[in-house]
């Protein structure tokens, strides 16, 4: 109890600040104990990596803000960018080939609100189901590689992932204008009220006539679009897209954004800022450790371990109430 | 002829603070063996905050507590508990999915543990207390009463010295509170001590032996229940006489309204066993009263006139609104079309205690076709809430302060306005006043009329009888899921209202 209300006191506005914090240190310490890490190669890969976690943080934030989670968005990014470059060299034009692999992400993200809205199957199983459905059919029947490369003819669009404007890489570009857009949505259109409303509490919401349904498939649909939209960036950037991301921790990694950036699990809390510093913190880390030449086991259990703490931190901050917590929602 | 009593319990000085803000302020108390003992006070007056002490779930920050002479100091619950002091709470804390006989003897398991054995035991126990229920059923299939008697009975089989009982009656029929106070007379005749915490005046003053009233955190005066009414406790709660404020509007002092053209009639409404074959209508221009037993079905009618039922549940019948069949899915339809329900639940399905008052109120705005377009306006969210909160006069250091912080008036005035923002034709208030403090309930009781002097069709659905006579126009009786009865405000006395929903 004590332990709670020092912490909370000291950490429940400054969460936000105290990640940031966090991060910058971290960032001047390799920078300048460790070698190559401020080169611009590295930057380079450091600005791409941040990128794409932090675009598919957006998406997820809208879903966790209204106290869901989306554990598809990782197989969304990976399978519908690499149907599109599987279509792409098959010799599909590239705008068909795009708008196919988008409607595979609107697909998924529909059926996954329709699931969680309409069904009430909590968001916890209907996305963990559409994580595997997605993996599994898209393997199955439209991508048989495991690794798929971008065409030589799609060199159009290859300066969404690797372009630069005025020196700045176009996917932190990309990133900058999902989050400003992301924030706006938020914070000044109603569907943004909404979904805040829903994750404070969801029969308040109903009785007070908001749309819930709509807007929970709304949500699915937008999270589906980003992670789509953050797919063709990693395509392009690296020219492939290789499906097995999507059994790696990388839906970890987005959750960690997220939650350690104070974005409550319980929902109604936070915003795109505390997805942008969460970015920040594990971008610079997993980088960091990448280049220090940390086994890969051992990066796991330190994301682990990180993942744990930011969620303890969290429940004590931001503690479930009985009340209006439901059953099996996370 | 008067013996001196030893008290069984006394707190002496006992204070407690959260975060510098003090709940209670040098509070000394006494409780005397088997003696009932009535704690009032508004809500925020520290009477819960006693009761925890006494119950072991938070240590007072100062003073002393002596338990038949001895002073205790109490690590947790379970402590109080092994010196006969038991808490029965208002949200009950029992194990749902376990049966009445497992809760009973939750804890206190033979390592062999046979299960027959144990009914048979609980059984016994439950008949002697004369509860009619069953040791088998597991608590999730009881109601709320029953799963207060399966409390009482755990603190009975503990042998309790002291049982605390806090809001009992505010769910039971009031066939069920005969019950309890029949049980609280057989406990005090076993020299079980009882404190009784209830926003029931009435109650308070029939079953107890002593009355103590706190406010704001002070111990205002102790004394015999025989030497207070109604009107001395009030204005020893609030300072100043309220009484007649609040129910003392008889039905010759101001003329019912008149109805005005029909807004919505309901005919043969059913939903599974607890809304069967109702029919009713409501006029515009006047506050029609349900009354009814918990459990009459009167919240469940409610939310499928609002669309907040399940369609699931829906068994059929018709519900019209100015003449043409409306069936609502959803309430978002139903406020669509003015028509508003102003929950029991504030906490559960009221209000968004992340959000401001301000923002809450504009929740109401935009889920209502009031407001075309996509986008938000914070203009409009500051003008929204200067007003509301200025015609509902809510207490708030300012509009950007955090619902969950405001007392439970406040918060009751915060979820009307959210209401209230939608422009509705007709607005449902259901227990308008359960756990709002004495003062907000006399603001609310005239806005109520205000709405319907506006042309409103006004339905307020009520187990508190005052409040029912004092506001209604006309007053519709429901038992067993069906509308009973209608009576006017001339015929309507409380006996005859509660002749009606009991018999």
């Amino acid at each position: 109890m004590f332990w709670g209300g020092v912490s909370r006191a000291l950490l429940v506005r400054d969460q936000e600040k105290v990640v940031l914090l966090i991060a910058i240190t971290l960032f001047c310490c390799f920078s300048i104990f460790l070698n190559g890490f401020i080169s611009a190669g590295n930057l380079l890969t450091l600005v791409r990596s941040v990128s794409i976690l932090g675009i598919l943080g957006v998406g997820m934030a809208f879903l966790v803000i209204g106290r869901g989670i989306d554990l598809s968005i990782v197989a969304i990014y990976a399978m519908s960018a690499a149907w599109t470059l599987h279509l792409a060299n098959a010799g599909v034009s590239i705008p068909l080939a795009m708008l196919l692999g988008y409607l595979l992400a609107l697909a998924a993200g529909v059926i996954n609100g329709v699931l969680i809205a309409y069904v009430e199957v909590p968001a916890l199983f209907a996305t963990l189901g559409m994580a595997s459905l997605v993996y599994g059919f898209a393997r199955y029947a439209l991508v048989p590689l495991v690794v798929v490369y971008m065409p030589a003819g799609a060199s159009g669009i290859a300066w969404v992932g690797g372009g630069f404007v005025f020196g700045v890489p176009i996917p932190i570009l990309l990133f900058a204008l999902i989050a400003l857009l992301g924030h706006a949505f938020l914070r000044f259109t109603k569907p943004g009220r909404f979904i805040y409303a829903i994750g404070d509490n969801f029969a308040a919401a109903r009785i007070s006539g908001a749309p819930v349904r709509p807007i929970i498939v709304l949500q699915c649909v937008l999270s589906a679009t980003i992670a789509y939209l953050a797919g063709m960036i990693t395509a392009t950037a690296v020219s492939s897209m290789d499906t097995n991301v999507t059994n790696s921790s990388m839906i970890y990694d987005v959750i960690l954004v997220v939650v350690l950036g104070g974005i409550g699990l319980s929902g109604g809390r936070g915003g795109i800022r505390n997805v942008i510093v969460g970015t920040l913190l594990i971008g610079i880390l997993l980088n960091g450790m990448t280049i220090m030449n940390v086994q890969y086991t051992l990066q796991n259990v330190i994301r682990g371990l990180i993942l744990l703490a930011a969620i303890v931190i969290d429940s004590i901050l931001n503690p479930r109430d009985e009340l209006t917590a439901q059953q099996g929602d996370i | 002829m008067t013996v001196p009593v030893t008290p069984l319990l006394e707190m002496k000085k006992v204070a407690k603070e959260y975060r510098g803000v003090a709940a209670l302020k040098d509070i000394d108390f006494d409780l005397r063996r088997g003696e009932v003992h009535a704690i009032l006070g508004e809500n925020g007056a520290g009477k819960s905050t006693l009761v925890k002490i006494l119950s072991g779930a938070v240590p007072p920050s100062a003073g002393e507590i002596h338990l038949e002479g001895r002073r205790v100091q109490f690590a947790g619950p379970a402590q109080a508990r092994r010196h006969g002091i038991a808490m029965v709470y208002q949200e009950t804390s029992l194990v749902p999915a376990l049966t009445v006989a497992q809760n009973l003897y939750l804890g206190d398991e033979k390592f062999f543990n046979r299960l027959r054995g144990t009914y048979i035991e609980a059984q016994q126990l439950l008949q002697s207390l004369n509860f009619p229920v069953d040791p088998t059923a597991t608590v999730q299939s009881l109601g709320t009463a029953k799963r207060q008697m399966v409390e009482i009975a755990r603190a009975v089989r503990l042998k309790a010295k002291i049982i605390i009982f806090d809001e009992p009656t505010a769910t039971l029929t009031s066939e069920e509170k005969h019950h309890l106070f029949l049980l609280i007379d057989r406990l005090r005749e076993d020299q079980v001590s009882i404190i009784f915490i209830s926003h029931a005046l009435e109650e308070a003053l029939e079953i107890s032996d002593r009355i103590t009233i706190l406010r704001d955190g002070l111990h205002v005066i102790t004394g015999d229940a025989k030497a207070f009414s109604r009107d001395t406790i009030v204005r020893h709660m609030v300072g100043r006489s309220l009484t007649h404020e609040l129910y003392g509007r008889a039905a010759d002092e101001r003329a019912a309204r008149l109805p005005r053209e029909k807004v919505l009639s309901v005919q043969n409404l059913s939903m599974q066993n607890v809304v069967r074959n109702t029919s009713f209508s409501i006029f515009a221009g006047q506050v029609t009263g349900i009354f009814g037993l918990v459990g009459s079905g009167r919240t469940e009618t409610a939310k499928i006139i609002a669309g907040v039922a399940k369609r699931d549940f829906f068994h059929g019948g018709d519900v019209r609104l100015d003449g043409s069949a409306v069936r609502y899915r959803t309430p978002r339809q139903a406020v669509g079309d003015g028509v508003v329900y102003v929950t029991e639940d504030r906490k559960g399905e009221g209000f968004f205690e992340t959000m401001s008052v301000a923002e809450n109120i504009y929740i109401g705005q935009i889920s209502s076709r009031q407001s075309p377009g996509i986008a938000t306006s914070m203009r409009t969210m500051r003008a929204l809430a200067t007003s509301w909160t200025k015609k509902l006069n809510v207490k708030a250091l300012n509009s950007d302060a955090r619902v969950i912080e405001l007392s439970g008036g406040n918060q009751q005035k915060v979820v009307i306005a959210k209401s209230l923002v939608q422009k509705p034709r007709l607005i449902i208030f259901d227990e308008p006043t359960r756990g709002v403090d004495v003062g907000a309930i006399a603001e609310i009781h005239q806005l109520i009329g205000a709405l319907a002097d506006d042309g409103l069709a006004v339905i307020v659905i009520s187990s508190y009888l005052p409040e029912i006579l004092s506001l209604s126009d006309r007053i519709l009786v429901s038992r067993q899921g069906r509308i009973v009865a209608e009576l006017s405000p001339d015929e309507a006395t409380s006996a005859t209202v509660m002749f009606a929903a009991v018999y």
